[in-house]
């Protein structure tokens, strides 16, 4: 029912709002250059209307409970094989699907989630966990903290536990950063994730969402991805598992190509 | 060597600061921001290295914030922990 609400609200924004309509443009020029006109209208709003859709599923979600989704997970015994190795597990998300909806059904795996995650100004929406304060499995470790909370990712790695990080947007210092070719252009990818992970030792797994139903989501293992720190922790050293990380984004974006929600332009931040 | 020496050697092999040598890491200059320049994904690393080179634990923000100020600080919190 709350579905029917998107409609009007974001075809309203579509036609009367084209600031917002341009930040869609950053991922639909690269995912369907040919497409111009009235098409990248109608991509526009399609790519929109379907993130309104999440938007309410997330607040569903963080309202209602995580009963309210229906969370498929076809790989969860090979998330179990990494989680049980005792170096605890980096998860890698990206700006697709609704990974906060999907999330919320990450109880299955009976450990704590720690989010590395920082808020930015412009977002306006409330994640899962901000609506639903009790029985809330997830701890926010915020990167703008002290030593950007290393200290907690460390610590919370060493007991077992799910470090999340979101891989496909750059926040903070842009030393940690490699320039990749996503969607056949140059795009800044942020490295935390290897970093930490060579550092540490844990597993990286790439994990993405996407809606299959009304109220229903699939989650992937799109990767596991295991840091060699042998050579050391240059930067240019990480280029192979970043790259790595981007061809399974780049997958996802041609099978799912509505349910991509980077309305960050990472193209235009060229080092 | 002494331990201040041997923070600093670890510090330049491990977080591979090539263009930095022994001498010119001072031992009152802030790891973090100006001085060594170090950032929040270097702490991660340095965490791990206390721990891994010198067996101390950095338990919580706290004890990481008192450790973390300057080579000085750092192997005050070696000395401190190690003499326990």
């Amino acid at each position: 029912m709350a579905y029917l609400f998107t409609w009007p609200v974001v075809l309203y924004y579509m036609l009367f709002r084209p600031t917002l309509r341009k930040r869609t443009r950053h991922y639909l020029d690269r995912r369907f250059p040919a497409h111009t006109g009235l098409r990248a209208f109608l991509d526009s709003f399609r790519l929109s209307l379907s993130f309104a859709k999440t938007l309410v599923d997330r607040a569903t979600t963080g309202v209602v409970g995580p009963d309210s989704m229906r969370v498929r997970f076809d790989t969860l015994d090979e998330f179990h094989k990494l989680a049980a190795q005792g170096k605890g597990m980096i998860l890698i998300n990206a700006h697709v699907g609704c990974w906060q909806t999907a999330m919320s059904g990450i109880h299955w795996l009976q450990r704590p989630v720690n989010l590395l995650m920082k808020r930015e100004p412009g977002d306006v929406d409330r994640h899962y966990h901000e609506h639903r304060q009790k029985d809330c499995h997830y701890k926010i470790i915020d990167p703008e903290g002290f030593l950007g909370g290393a200290v907690e990712i460390v610590q919370a790695l060493q007991r077992g536990e799910i470090v999340s990080v979101m891989g496909d947007r750059v926040f903070g210092n842009d030393k940690n950063t490699l320039v990749v070719s996503f969607m056949g252009e140059k795009a800044v990818f942020p490295v935390g994730a290897y970093k930490i992970a060579a550092a540490t030792g844990a597993p990286v797994a790439v994990m993405f969402s996407h809606k299959t139903g009304p109220d229903s989501y699939a989650m992937e293992l799109a990767r596991v991805i295991r840091i060699d720190c042998a050579h050391g922790l240059r930067l240019d050293n990480l280029r192979p598992y970043v790259c790595e990380f981007v061809r399974a984004l780049e997958e996802y974006a041609l099978r799912h190509p509505y349910q991509v929600y980077n309305f960050h332009n990472m193209w235009a931040a060229r080092k | 060597m002494t331990l201040k020496e041997k923070i600093k050697q670890t510090l330049i092999l491990e977080l591979n600061l090539e263009d930095v040598s022994q001498e010119e890491i001072q031992d009152d200059a802030p790891l973090f921001g100006e001085g060594l320049g170090l950032d929040s994904l270097d702490a991660v690393e340095l965490v791990v290295i206390v721990q891994k080179h010198f067996g101390v634990e950095i338990q919580n923000m706290e004890q990481g914030q008192q450790a973390f100020q300057s080579i000085n600080s750092l192997s005050e919190f070696i000395e401190g922990r190690n003499s326990q």
